[in-house]
């Protein structure tokens, strides 16, 4: 799998991906400085008080000599400068720091996601038009049409307070989120609540892809031979069956990390899509390059390794 | 109003043995919780907590717990002394009788958190370095002798244009060292020691409101320690090991964005005593308010509202008071904020549009009208659900506060359709003048829903289609509504201490034109009524000042400025056993003075 | 419609099997007739539309008055989907919303097909340097997550139905592009177009006089996918707070709105939450329709 070829690829990705990274880190400079508004204004601060600030930060120096500093920062010190609305909070820790959390959550929702939709889709093509079949696919359909900000809420009310009623405060999911990386019993349901449109979409393709495979000849030759229906099914279908669900390992982790916005923000966790949107309101420009240059990074070199498992899931390809 | 510090002593006794009380078992509800630690939330990072720096309300509410003053407010809003032995008056000798002299007596046994003790140069540095770094409540001082001679230096003092990513800390380093140096252009003449408790200061000429500006709580007029900020002269608030105040809890953790947690310090030097062993702060974002109130719910936290937060999402309020078992745990506070709706009434404004004063009578007509066509009960129990806002019909002041005209007393503050109507038809007839129009505002909770009101009344009872311009950038929205370009803004201000010069200073007239803070652009000449009334009553007492005082509210009523919308409430939870906690109209109950029992 | 003769085995030598010749069209048509779903689909969205038209002329209530009904105020015979946070109408505001809805998602797919038929035939036709380029903007464009895209053009361009459909557009607009482009690039090899080339055809005439209508198909079915993934970008922004500005409700702001008195009054969200699964697996009912009919492995 480590073949040339491969190797070639990446690099050539790799490239692509630090190119997309820089261009897209100046082009969002570009756009936030030249909005009129800017960090400092409140209702007190106005006039030549502003004025002074804004140059003691170098907030009125030419453009070009701003966006150098900063590249020059970011670049050979890994410093991604200053919050602008918050004096004194370095950027770099505080985005690394984001970053691990929405990590966190992220990945325990890929593993949700993968998990939970590969076994519904394959519970639901074995025991196909049945009763468990159609509720499945009942539930799947409506994670993946409802907005997902509403089942999120949903499932915060029934786990956080309904689940709490009805066993007498017996199981409770606590809502918010403690330290830097949560409890575990915190990261259950906000996971689950972010994988959850996903595992539908990949429940229906393990379902679709499981029932074609069920038909093969080998499967019934499998079959013919004695061995163990479960066997049948785990060695030779699920491993077929994760093909078209890698195909849209990519889509699907971009989605995790845009639906991390919308969870984050429901469930009060400080995570870096959270971070994203209320620095864009507050015109924190060098939180929100940060973040932004962060994401595109992230996300290439996720796809790149998702392109990469391909490699290994399916032998066939080569790059 | 000054209460002498017998009173002082009096309360913190009571308060002692109210504690002490609680302490034997005359019931398990009533002893102390062994985890003396407050929880809450705040719903967005706190700015700074700098004194010479700050101006949020989350700032505030926060640093006033870490930083004392002179002088303070209590729960009541009386100045009372604090790190002084007594409040200066004309009776006791601390004002002169000319009203330029403040004496300010300090007590001998105050220190720092690390241990470093208080004197008058303590007091002295401090005021000079928050009139030096101009932050924005500079201003507080202004009335000090030499003050506007210090302002003047360090607003040259900038640096220079190559600057680069180092310069950023000159500023304050170069005001630092030149305090350190002794340099008499940052020194405020008027400021002077005569023996190490004493602070003598002069002012340039009479200001009945100084001392309620300096006693603002956490701002400009509280006490720092020099050796430490000297460390580090712009960042030395954000590590706990300096942030250094006199107050009686320090700063132990700081994860920003994420949490902040406070101890407090032993053998403090003030009363009451901390009873809280630690406050943790939970650093939320506005949109999870809803959740933090669900947090609440399930016991996780102990308060919510505090640090500034008190505008609490309308629904959740509702369905608390229509909960038995949780009603109990809610406060409705007035807030001493007014919001408003800004006319642009000064033709050389950018925006310019009919309502300008040179339009003579039909535009104030033409601006009566769109005020008298606002239902602002009907925005009391529709948009506010008689929970956020009361409907403002006594002028621009909030109720409660000094220079408040009394409830319907304001013409502008009345709905009437169809004397609005008629005004309107006699105006503008033809419907040309009013065609086009917008309203501007920020964008946010109850921002919206307001602005849909107002374009919904207007549209009912004027038939006039205001469009609506909204902008989700407040920083900027703000910036460009001071600046005069909008034709109706919305306006408001929430008072910092309850003197009427905090608003007409800042609000309307020359200074605030000149400061380029004047939105509606109104009385920019110092000939105008509004100057020469407010320079008279900014220089008497406030008793004496007062009527004055009222008589420039009711001017901005007659020559229909703004149109007075709502008085802010805000919405606090407590738990029960949360002892102590509190508010009032301006500021939290000091963590002071809570306790957590037993629950 | 003539007839052709067919081969026919031994057995049925007797006669002849007539069958019609149709278009691909009507052989698509017919293809989609059968499926019920993608049916039923299409007369829901019919009715919505036909909603949407309605309320430009009228409502029962108007939308923006506030205090029609008692704020959070259950279903009554007067308001029967009841009222929301401001005492507005609720069925008067869903069927506003409904225009906001399919204008956002209509609109969106307008511009992408504008934008991403042309870069694609581009690309696909002329190949090289210049489908170098252009797959390099398109990758660019692909390493950047969508929401985050919108959320930067937003904050740029401001509020407005307008600009949010640029937004959305500009996440969207590549799957398209590189749909065509591929389409261009396989269907330049045909005769067809050799011939074309070969009479003397300018370039911009082979691109939209031969390749486009042939690739329209597959153009259909991916703008029909793309309206309902506009109609969600567009609640997601919405809940975000960054969609359409008051007083024009969207399903989307409804819902976000709804949101915060979930546990007062859960009518407010969970009718236009409705409004919106149901109409968005109507559209992905009706592209998997009219994917399975234009397939032409088909053998039905």
């Amino acid at each position: 799998m480590l073949t040339r070829g491969t190797l070639v690829y990446v690099s050539q990705r790799l490239v692509l991906i630090a190119f997309t990274v820089v261009a897209v880190s100046s082009l969002v400079f570009v756009g936030i400085h030249r909005l009129p508004g800017n960090a400092f204004v409140s209702e007190r601060v106005k006039g030549a008080k502003l004025e002074l600030l804004l140059h003691e930060y170098g907030l009125d120096r030419p453009l070009l000599v701003q966006y150098q500093e900063y590249a020059t920062n970011a670049l050979f010190h890994a410093d991604l400068g200053e919050s602008f609305v918050n004096r004194g909070l370095k950027i770099t820790p505080l985005v690394l720091r984001e970053l691990s959390v929405s990590a966190e959550v992220g990945g325990t929702a890929l593993i949700v996601t993968i998990g939970l939709g590969m076994l519904l889709g394959v519970v639901a093509a074995v025991r196909q038009n049945t009763w468990v079949d159609y509720l499945l696919t009942s539930i799947s359909v409506v994670g993946y049409s409802m907005p997902s900000f509403v089942t999120a809420t949903f499932l915060l009310l029934v786990f956080g307070i309904w689940l709490a009623n009805v066993t007498g405060g017996a199981l409770e999911y606590p809502i918010g989120w403690t330290g830097t990386y949560g409890t575990l019993a915190e990261l259950s349901v906000p996971a689950f609540a972010l994988g959850f449109p996903f595992a539908s979409i990949v429940a229906r393709l393990t379902r679709a892809s499981m029932l074609e495979v069920l038909r093969q000849d080998y499967v019934r030759t499998a079959r013919a031979k004695g061995l163990r229906e479960r066997v049948v099914i785990i060695r030779h279908g699920l491993r077929n069956a994760l093909i078209p669900v890698t195909t849209i390992l990519g889509p699907l982790v971009i989605g995790i990390v845009t639906g991390s916005v919308v969870i984050e923000t429901i469930f009060a966790i400080p995570g870096l899509g959270k971070e994203f949107v209320e620095s864009i309101l507050r015109h924190d420009y060098n939180i929100v390059i940060g973040v932004f240059t962060m994401y595109a990074a992230m996300v290439g070199l996720a796809n790149l390794a998702v392109d990469v498992a391909y490699t290994v899931i399916d032998p066939r390809i080569r790059y | 109003m000054r209460l002498p510090a017998l009173k002082l002593g009096a309360l913190s006794a009571i308060g002692m043995v109210l504690v002490a009380c609680g302490g034997s078992s005359s019931g398990t509800t009533q002893s102390l919780a062994s985890d003396q630690t407050l929880k809450f939330p705040i719903f967005g990072e706190f700015g700074t907590l700098d004194p010479g720096q700050l101006d949020a309300e989350v700032d505030s509410e926060i640093a006033q717990n870490i930083f004392n003053g002179p002088l303070r407010y209590d729960n009541n809003l009386n100045i009372i002394p604090d790190i002084a032995t007594d409040v200066p008056t004309t009776s006791n000798g601390g004002i002169s009788s000319d009203g330029l002299t403040y004496t300010f007596k300090l007590r001998k046994d105050v220190t720092f958190s690390n241990g470093d003790k208080v004197t008058a140069k303590d007091m002295i540095y401090s005021w000079n370095r928050a009139a030096a770094l101009q932050g924005p409540y500079g201003s507080n001082l202004s009335a000090i002798a030499g003050y506007s001679a210090v302002t003047k230096y360090t607003k040259g003092l900038k640096p220079s244009k190559k600057a680069d990513v180092t310069a950023k800390a000159a500023f304050n380093k170069t005001v630092e060292d030149a305090l350190a140096a002794n340099d008499p252009k940052v020194m405020m003449t008027g400021l002077t020691s005569p023996d190490a408790n004493t602070v003598v200061v002069k002012l340039d000429s009479a200001a009945g409101w100084f001392l309620s500006a300096v006693t603002l709580e956490s701002t400009t007029g509280m006490i720092v320690d020099q050796k430490v900020i000297q460390t580090n002269p712009r960042d030395w608030w954000t590590v706990p090991a300096t942030l250094v105040g006199t107050g009686p809890f320090k700063m132990t953790q700081h994860t920003a964005k994420q949490s902040a947690d406070f101890v407090s310090v032993p053998n403090w030097w003030g009363s009451p005593k901390p009873t809280l062993k630690a406050v943790h702060l939970d650093i939320l974002d506005p949109s999870s308010q809803s959740t933090a109130i669900a947090s609440f719910e399930q016991g996780k936290y102990d308060i919510v509202g505090y640090g500034g937060w008190s505008s609490q999402p309308k629904a959740d309020i509702l369905r608390i008071q229509q909960t038995a078992n949780e009603k109990s745990q809610l406060l409705l506070q007035p807030k001493v904020r007014t919001t408003w709706v800004s006319f642009n009434v000064n033709p050389a404004h950018p925006a310019g549009g009919p309502f300008t004063v040179d339009k003579g009578q039909k535009a104030k007509d033409l601006r009566t009208a769109f005020a008298l066509a606002v239902d602002k009960s009907k925005l009391q129990s529709v948009v506010c659900q008689n929970i956020t806002c009361s409907a403002a019909t006594g002028g621009l002041i909030t109720k409660g506060l000094k220079g408040y005209l009394g409830d319907g007393t304001d013409p502008l503050g009345k709905f009437d359709a169809t004397k609005a109507k008629q005004l309107l038809t006699g105006a503008d007839p033809t419907g040309t003048l009013t065609a086009g129009l917008k309203y501007s505002y920020n964008t946010g909770s109850p921002n919206d829903d307001v602005a849909t009101f107002l374009q919904d009344q207007w549209k009912t009872n004027l038939g006039i289609n205001v469009g609506l311009d909204p902008h989700p950038d407040a920083t900027a929205f703000i910036n460009d509504r001071q600046a005069g370009k909008f034709v109706l803004a919305r306006d408001g201000w929430q008072a910092d201490y309850d003197h009427p010069q905090d608003w007409f200073d800042n609000l309307w007239g020359k200074m605030a034109e000149d400061s380029t803070a004047n939105t509606s652009g109104y009385a920019p000449n110092a000939s105008d009524q509004y100057n020469v009334l407010l320079t008279k009553a900014d220089a008497e007492p406030l008793d004496k000042a007062l009527p004055t005082y009222k008589q420039i509210s009711e001017l901005l009523s007659t020559d229909v400025v703004d149109i007075p919308l709502y008085y802010s409430v805000g919405q606090f939870l407590f738990k029960p056993y949360a002892k102590g906690a509190g508010t009032n109209n301006f500021f939290d109950h000091f963590w002071n003075e809570i306790s957590i029992l037993q629950h | 419609m003539g007839a052709v003769a067919v081969a026919v085995p031994e057995e049925f030598a007797g006669g002849t099997v007539v069958r019609e010749q149709v278009s691909l069209w009507r052989d698509s048509w017919r293809r989609f007739r059968r499926n019920r779903l993608a049916l039923a689909a299409s007369i829901y969205l019919t009715l919505l539309i036909g909603v949407a038209v309605v309320a430009i002329f009228w409502t029962p209530y108007s939308m923006s008055h506030l205090g029609v009904t008692d704020p959070y105020a259950g279903a009554t015979l007067a308001h029967p989907f009841g009222g929301d946070s401001l005492g507005r109408d609720i069925i008067s505001r869903l069927m506003i919303g409904a225009q906001v809805s399919l204008i956002v998602g209509l609109g969106t797919q307008v511009l992408v097909i504008a934008v991403g038929v042309v870069v694609g035939l581009v690309a696909g036709y002329f190949r090289g340097s210049i489908d170098g380029v252009i797959s390099l903007v398109i990758n660019i464009f692909y390493g950047v997550p969508d929401l985050l895209l919108a959320l930067i053009l937003y904050v740029i361009l401001g509020p407005g139905i307008g600009n949010i459909i640029i937004a959305i557009s500009a996440t969207r607009w590549m799957d398209m592009a590189r749909l065509v482009r591929g389409q261009a690039l396989s269907l330049r090899e045909r005769e067809f177009i050799e011939a074309a080339k070969a009479s003397g055809a300018r370039p911009h005439r082979i691109l939209f006089g031969h390749i486009f209508p042939n690739s329209l198909g597959p153009i259909i079915v991916q703008a029909t996918f793309g309206i309902p993934q506009a109609i969600l970008f567009e609640a997601f922004l919405s809940f975000l707070g960054l969609g359409v500005p008051p007083p024009t409700p969207s399903w989307g702001s409804m819902a976000g709105e709804g949101l915060k008195a979930i546990r007062f009054a859960p009518h407010i969200v969970i009718v236009p939450s409705i409004a919106l699964s149901v109409t968005l697996l109507a559209f992905n009912f009706l592209g998997d329709g009219l994917r399975d009919a234009f397939d032409p492995r088909q053998k039905r």
